[in-house]
């Protein structure tokens, strides 16, 4: 034992100064730690399965004007504190320009999104319907003289699902490659079908006057939604882009190449987009919205 | 059930000259012959590929099958030969045609063998001109939005159109799809 009784009053009472520090500063490690596993396996329960691998999204968003006078997209993102359980839900709906009340017809839709979240994500059919049935409810309302495109991903445990109506991006940035998911319903998909079948080169379907026209949309009688009857496996920096054709009018997939890259959260991904936009400086910039996700390595 | 749907197109060049084969009895056979990387002067034609493959296709042995076309072919020839027989699927390629299959929300190239086949697999095969137009995202995204053969090709063409308008040599592929 040592001798204590040598040593001055002041330098006594300083080491049990310091015991009682070094003690209190163990007790909280000692609390912390625990804390954090308690937590890890709550998690870890919640998500039914082991957590180790799962990506996290890191997930951000821009929502511009452009020069229109109104704002005719919309933005939806689900609750990601319930990401674990429900997944991460994102969409953007473009109201159709040229048509009235697109504005109102797009945030109706993503409105109604929120009312059906949360959704089951191995029920792509029953989701597929849910989204019908808004375009039914916007047929009703409007009889075709609104409408709105839609796409919309939902991501869970590594996985992806995607729906779409109309001609919105969803744009997979993957290994240094662009990829639209999502094909985009417009008439010049009939005319490249057309000529291909007749063993014919298709630059004519570009040159047709109503190529972008859109067959499908939010608000059309019978919508066909595009959608993945299984899910997609996601991996770690895979980057997705969920946007309207104000973005890509704007920037090529080459030129988003260029530009995005994993070593950026998603944060600055965004932003990186939208000045990118911005500095474009088109005339006539449409309405510019995207959502912009990143698959990160998960800390738990 | 196997579904399955063909596509061949010149690609703005005068002539086609790959060849697709397909047999339904005994056993599903698919064949794509890469004909138009070869030179003019070489001595395999898809004529001659054809009718080599149908003299052996009968015999139900697919390794030995595919040593003796083998043998029978010049070295430069590039095709794939794949059998579907109930629930397996046998492969072999030379050169520049691959087959892709999704699988667990990935696309993955079968390498030569045989393996399992389940209700709903996907399948493309397909020349590296036509590959060389998509990204392997694409492709199956295509495939999981679509629940026929024929669509899935629709969707693949479109993208290689978005690219080039079909102006890119010939094109060959096959969509399969397990029912």
């Amino acid at each position: 034992m040592p001798d204590f009784t040598l040593l001055p009053d002041q330098t006594v009472l300083l080491i049990q100064i310091a015991a009682a520090l070094f003690v209190t500063a163990f007790l909280s490690f000692i609390y912390v730690a625990l804390t954090t596993v308690l937590s890890l396996n709550k998690l870890k329960k919640m998500a039914g399965k082991d957590t180790d691998n799962l990506l996290v999204c890191d997930v951000a968003y821009f929502h511009c004007r452009g020069k229109r006078e109104n704002q005719e997209d919309s933005v939806y993102i689900s609750p990601l504190e319930d990401s674990y359980s429900n997944g991460v839900v994102a969409a953007c709906s473009d109201g159709m320009g040229g048509l009235l009340y697109g504005e109102d017809v797009s945030r109706y839709v993503v409105e109604r999104l929120d009312q059906v979240y949360p959704m089951k994500f191995d029920d792509q059919e029953g989701i597929s319907a849910e989204i019908k049935k808004i375009s039914d409810e916007v047929y009703e309302q409007y009889h075709l003289g609104a409408g709105a495109t839609l796409v919309m991903t939902h991501i869970l445990n590594n996985k992806m699902n995607f729906y779409s109506v109309g001609d919105s991006n969803i744009i997979l940035l993957r290994k240094g490659r662009v990829t639209l998911l999502n094909h985009k319903q417009n008439y010049i998909s009939l005319l490249i079908r057309k000529l291909a079948e007749g063993g014919t080169e298709t630059s004519e379907a570009y040159r047709n006057t109503r190529a972008k026209a859109l067959i499908d949309f939010v608000g059309n009688i019978e919508t066909n939604v595009i959608h993945t009857s299984r899910p997609i496996q996601l991996y770690e920096d895979d980057i997705i882009i969920i946007s309207t054709d104000g973005v890509t009018d704007a920037l090529s997939f080459n030129k988003i190449k260029g530009m995005l890259t994993p070593e950026y959260n998603a944060k600055q991904l965004a932003r990186l987009m939208k000045i990118g936009v911005k500095n474009k400086k088109l005339p006539k910039q449409d309405n510019y919205s995207a959502v912009i996700i990143k698959m990160d390595r998960s800390l738990i | 059930m196997i579904e399955y749907f063909t596509f061949k197109h010149s690609g703005e060049k005068e002539s086609y000259k790959d060849e697709i084969y397909l047999t339904v009895v005994p056993s599903v056979t698919v064949a794509i012959f890469y004909g138009s990387v070869l030179p003019a002067t070489s001595k395999v034609s898809p004529e001659m590929f054809s009718g080599l493959l149908a003299e052996v296709s009968p015999d139900p042995d697919f390794n030995r099958m595919c040593q003796v076309l083998d043998g029978k072919l010049p070295g430069n020839a590039e095709y794939l030969v794949l059998r579907i027989e109930g629930s397996r699927i046998a492969c072999f390629r030379r050169g520049g045609v691959a087959a892709k299959i999704v699988l667990g929300g990935d696309l993955k190239m079968l390498p030569n063998g045989i393996f399992g086949l389940n209700e709903g697999d996907r399948i493309l095969v397909a020349t590296d001109n036509f590959y060389s137009h998509l990204s392997d995202e694409g492709i199956l995204a295509d495939a999981l939005v679509t629940d026929s053969c024929s669509d899935w090709m629709n969707l693949l063409v479109r993208r290689i159109s978005d690219v080039n308008q079909l102006k890119c040599g010939n094109l060959s592929a096959v969509t399969l799809l397990v029912r």
